[in-house]
């Protein structure tokens, strides 16, 4: 079935299997969908509220959106661009994913110290689960037994038993942990520290910090493709690039101001990153590491979570 | 004015000549004590200095100079001085035009800001600085990030001064004065006065 798709795909000649990226423009109030193979604008969604967090299911299904000022989950129909509900939330929610399986989604209280686990289906929290304070960016292994939250005030992350919505552990990391970056083998976490300039390198089965790299001012958020993190450092409108074998750094890429949210490609040849500033989506070709594309959305994008969209 | 300061605020002493009164020193004494205790406050709201909301705000304004981009970066190109800005009454600092270099705004009436600078460019005339310590009575604002830029436009210059922020009150539902919205005007009130400032003292030497 499989390769009957990639068949179909290749006759079709890309933009029709394109994938999407789905773009929070928190000043705008808006999402846009980017056509990933044009490069263009194919829709504009008003979602109101601030929105800042998304996160795209696996299957490319549903997109969830958080609207932190307006305390709001709002659950997309990604393919038809049609916001299909809102969950109102209280707090502040920021930081979203969705468990690999399409359910539960989880949003982060930036003002509480907890996770509320969302049933899409139903339109209710299931389940609040206390972690530390202002917990930020969340993430999901890849097998749906663990979540982790970025716990920005307490400079830790939580680990998370999602059977029992029970936090675990937790593991101290840099100063202000804002995302974090499960790898495909849902082996590492990397966290971006705001604070200290600085990423935590984290062996989640073994619960702690094996190592931590030097970027560049302000990193926000890390994105991993082609066995390198992409981390982006806000104040100095770059990439920082490192090597997650030798985690040695292999360089700078410049971008838009105010870089924030990062995520790769699925084939893991490009590496997109939203520019709160510039009002821009940068396309960086992860081996050579120039960008290839510069992309207009709304204003004051954010994606802060999984953005990209695949396509059927 | 231009900042929202405290009821005695700067007008009322830049009108005087004479040398302090016992009163006046009195009055200072009495606003610095008001002014650290809204610092104290806050940070006691909080529990957390830096935490902000969840929502950041951005903003510029530009002026037109009709000079060249060298002579307007001669007069704001300098991070040791700021006295361009009309509240500014002193810049103390250290570290010169560094990344990392380091300066304290006294204004008018005697509250502070501290800023480090985080990118310099001199051939570009670009900075990027942020504020490491203000208190929210004095600008409304937290995790306050600014840059300025001198783009030469004919045989005139275009400086626009942009900055990125979170509003006064880190929590939800703020009160008025603390809002985006209290946040967005104060910024952009500042940096009107300032640029305008600019113009003047570029292209009349003042």
């Amino acid at each position: 079935m499989r390769s009957v798709l990639a068949a179909l795909c290749l006759v079709a000649a890309g933009s029709a299997c394109a994938d999407e990226a789905f773009i929070t423009n928190q000043s705008g109030d808006d999402l846009t969908v980017l056509d990933l193979a044009t490069g263009k604008a194919v829709a504009t969604i008003p979602i109101g509220g601030k929105p800042a967090g998304i996160a795209v299911s696996a299957d490319g299904a549903r997109a969830y959106v958080t609207s932190p000022e307006g305390k709001s989950l709002a659950i997309l129909d990604a393919a038809a661009g049609k916001v299909l509900s809102r969950i109102p939330l209280e707090g502040g929610p920021l930081g979203v994913a969705v468990h690999p399986s399409g359910a539960p989604v989880y949003v982060a209280d930036w003002y509480g110290e907890r996770i509320f686990a969302i049933d899409p289906a139903k339109g209710a929290v299931t389940a609040e689960i206390a972690v530390g304070k202002s917990p930020s960016g969340l993430a999901l292994t890849p097998d749906g037994k663990t979540l982790l939250s970025a716990d920005r005030e307490s400079d830790e992350i939580s680990i998370v038993d999602v059977a029992t919505n029970e936090r675990v552990a937790t593991v101290a990391v840099g100063k202000h942990p804002f995302g974090v970056t499960i790898d495909a083998k849902g082996e590492r976490a990397y966290t971006a520290n705001v604070e200290s300039n600085d990423v935590s390198v984290i062996d989640i089965a073994a619960r702690k910090v094996i190592a931590t790299v030097k970027v560049g001012e302000r990193p926000y958020v890390v994105g991993l493709a082609a066995g390198r993190a992409f981390v982006s450092d806000q104040y100095a409108a770059q990439i920082s690039v490192f090597d997650v074998a030798t985690l040695a750094t292999v360089g700078e890429i410049a971008v838009g101001d105010y870089p924030e949210g990062v995520q790769a490609s699925r084939d893991g040849k490009r590496v997109y990153v939203v520019n709160w500033s510039s009002n821009t989506v940068s396309e960086i070709d992860a081996t050579t590491l120039k960008v290839v594309r510069e992309m207009e959305v709304g204003d004051g994008p954010r994606s802060f979570g999984l953005f990209i969209r695949p396509t059927p | 004015m231009i900042l929202c300061g405290p009821a005695r605020g700067p007008n009322a002493i830049d009108r005087r000549t004479h040398a302090a009164t016992a009163d006046e020193v009195e009055d200072k004494r009495r606003m610095k004590i008001q002014l650290l205790s809204a610092a104290a406050a806050l940070i006691a709201l909080t529990g957390v200095a830096d935490a902000h909301g969840p929502t950041r705000q951005k903003t510029q304004q530009q002026v037109e100079i009709n000079a060249t981009p060298d002579k307007v970066w001669k007069v704001v190109g300098n991070f040791q001085d700021a006295s361009w800005i009309p509240i500014v009454e002193k810049t103390e600092g250290s570290g010169g035009n560094d990344k990392d270099a380091t300066r304290k705004l006294t204004l008018k009436g005697g509250a502070t800001v501290e800023e480090v600078l985080d990118t310099y460019d001199a051939s570009g005339f670009t900075y990027h600085y942020r504020i490491t310590n203000v208190d929210v009575k004095v600008l409304p604002v937290t995790n306050y990030s600014s840059k300025i830029t001198v783009k030469a436009d004919g045989d005139k210059s275009t400086v626009t001064w942009w900055g990125a922020f979170y509003r006064g009150y880190p929590n939800n539902d703020p009160p008025a004065e603390l809002s985006d919205e209290a946040a967005i005007k104060a910024v952009n009130d500042l940096y009107k006065a300032g640029l305008g400032n600019l113009k003047d003292k570029v292209e009349k030497g003042s």
